[in-house]
């Protein structure tokens, strides 16, 4: 059995709890009230549950299929194109400064 | 009765009558003023929106500007492109400078793109006349148009049904005559399903196909933007306008555009036409009218000299668990930049920056949204990435396979669209997975990334639309649009109009 096959929760252990969904939903940086994060674990649990039937199918000779299209990105040219412009680029900010974005102070505490 | 009145009754009777290739020939030849037909549109949004829901955004002033501009040139001699006057809506999912874009979330509120989405730009400037946005699910996220934040759309077939998602409101404008055809975005289905519940054409085209810069991103490695029309021969003319190379877009294809509209000349005789087991044979509760309606196009193919071949897709019904893992895991990283910091809502409330974040996400996004970035940010998290997405993209890997074996085969495959008719609105929005299975038939071709098609066919004794789902070899959308003219021709059912809707329920 590999890692991955005993991540997937077996032994009846559930495959998602509120704790996961909380652990998640701050790595998503979502608030959630108690109500969505009763009804999304409910929820997540059901789907994973749904979808743990993959497992069950035989993907050891498989490789992951990442990309839709194979072969490499095209490159182009590193060559300067007109831009949007400062005014424009900052015109739908919820706060703006001087052409720059508004935020609350991160270093040195509030 | 005066000029001016008789140029209107004109227009109002050419907006049921007249598909799109028919409405810009008139435009082109005097018989019919872009005016005329784009204050038909307006009229006709105005009358049947607030029942329907299908738009979000109506720009009248500006189209009727347009539209001015366009029978001016036509006065000077000036030959007008392929969509010279016609008027056209667009999803909410795609920038169009001029007009709000929300992806019908409140996130987006109050958001304006700076630029036009490269689509945009080339109906533009084939002549088109954009009337405003429609409605769809939040952030393309649903099968049904029921988790809009501005409220669902309804099918115009029966007020009480939903119209598909999540391009809902542009199959709703398209089947009730607000505007003569519309772009929408196709990840998992969202465009080939409302296409199939409202009784209109829809094509997802190959991956890279057409264009996606100035698109809202769902999940990167499934998106594609493509055409829906009341004709096959609609949605070819549109195909035509909007495909090719961007360079503003890396995973745009630099392949040759095909004649689309020469494909429609063909006939099918000669084609080998594969019918899945999974997608009809051995279907899990497939309808049984759906099912009937594909067994006569079969049939009728056949009669019309295509060979008919049964082949296999094992994998079928692990496309849905495949799909929603890699789907939400791509948006789970695409939804990312709704912050709270460049645009659209931020938190009123105070505190630090990571509390911005999460305040003005937990406040902007909706249920579904929340269930999906959350369901990606499991799938993609330390200890978990191996068992759900990496297993998913392995057996994407299964389904992409199953799909070039089959049509080494056959030329094109053959099914529904969806396993049951137009459900009715709140019917299943407590059970997410139910919804999910709605989405068997039409993620395997997003997984693969080929194109599909949805044509209308005859519909159910009670009225309600039933949609073919034709599936095709990658940048092959030729093939399915000459198989689906010829079901247009034989079927009749793409000239239906749905009634007025009568009350706001």
């Amino acid at each position: 059995m590999s890692s991955s096959e005993r991540d997937a929760g077996t032994a009846g252990a559930p495959l998602i709890d509120g704790r996961h969904v909380r652990a998640v939903a701050r790595l998503a940086r979502i608030r959630l009230d108690e109500d969505e994060m009763q009804l999304l674990e409910r929820d997540l649990a059901r789907i994973l549950g749904y979808f743990e039937e993959l497992q069950a199918v035989d993907t050891s000779d498989v490789e992951p299929m990442v990309h839709a299209t194979g072969g490499p990105t095209p490159m182009r040219a590193d060559e300067v194109a007109p831009g949007l412009g400062v005014v424009a680029a900052v015109a739908n900010g919820p706060a703006v400064q001087d052409g720059a974005f508004v935020v609350p102070k991160v270093i040195g505490g509030a | 009765m005066s000029e001016a009145n008789s140029k209107t009754t004109v227009a109002a009777e050419a907006l049921d009558r007249l598909d799109l290739s028919g409405c810009a020939a008139a435009i082109a030849d005097g018989s019919l003023t872009s005016e005329a037909i784009t204050a038909a549109v307006l009229a006709r949004i105005e009358a049947r929106n607030s029942a329907l829901g299908a738009m979000l955004h109506v720009d009248a002033d500006g189209a009727i500007s347009r539209a001015r501009d366009i029978d001016a040139r036509r006065q000077r001699g000036e030959t007008l492109g392929p969509l010279g006057g016609v008027p056209l809506t667009i999803k909410d999912m795609i920038s169009v400078v001029g007009m709000p874009l929300t992806a019908a979330s409140r996130i987006l509120s109050g958001y304006r793109p700076p630029y036009d989405a490269t689509v945009v730009a080339r109906l533009r400037a084939a002549g088109a006349v954009l009337v405003g946005k429609t409605n769809q699910d939040e952030f393309a996220m649903g099968s049904a148009n029921e988790t809009s934040a501005m409220g669902p759309a309804r099918n115009p077939w029966a007020i009480d049904r939903v119209p598909g998602g999540s391009s809902g409101g542009s199959a709703v404008a398209v089947a009730s005559g607000m505007g003569f055809g519309s772009l929408g975005t196709d990840t998992g289905g969202s465009i080939r399903l409302p296409a199939s519940f409202c009784g209109v054409v829809g094509l997802k085209p190959t991956y890279g196909r057409v264009s996606r810069y100035g698109v809202v991103a769902y999940a990167s490695s499934l998106d594609q933007v493509g055409p829906f029309g009341r004709s096959v021969a609609d949605v070819a003319r549109l195909l035509a306008v909007i495909a090719g190379r961007c360079d503003r877009d890396s995973t745009s294809a630099d392949q040759p555009v095909a004649d689309y509209h020469a494909s429609l000349a063909q006939d099918v005789a000669g084609l080998r036409v594969g019918v899945p087991r999974e997608y009809l044979a051995d279907a899990d509760g497939l309808d049984a009218t759906i099912k009937k309606r594909i067994e006569t196009t079969c049939e009728l193919l056949a009669d019309r000299g295509a060979t008919i071949v049964q082949i296999r897709l094992p994998h079928t019904r692990q496309s849905i668990a495949a799909y929603y893992l890699i789907a939400t895991a791509e948006a789970s990283a695409n939804l990312a930049r709704y912050d709270g910091v460049r645009f659209g809502h931020r938190t009123s409330t105070g505190g630090a920056l990571d509390g911005l974040y999460e305040r003005s996400r937990g406040e902007g996004f909706g249920v579904e949204v929340k269930r999906r970035i959350l369901l990606g940010t499991f799938a993609l998290s330390s200890g978990y990435y191996d068992a759900w997405y990496d297993k998913a993209c392995r057996v994407r890997r299964l389904i992409h396979d199953d799909f070039l074996a089959a049509l080494q085969q056959c030329d094109v495959l053959i099914g529904p669209t969806s396993p049951v008719p137009p459900w009715k609105l709140g019917e299943m929005t407590d059970d997410p997975v139910a919804t999910y299975l709605m989405d068997v038939f039409t993620t395997g071709a997003n997984l693969a990334g080929l194109p599909a098609l949805c044509v209308p066919l005859q519909p159910a004794d009670d009225g309600l639309p039933v949609g073919l789902q034709l599936i095709g070899r990658h940048f092959d959308e030729a093939t399915l649009l000459r198989v689906g003219h010829v079901c247009n021709r034989e079927n009749g059912a793409h000239l239906l109009r749905p009634p007025a809707p009568e009350v706001v329920p």
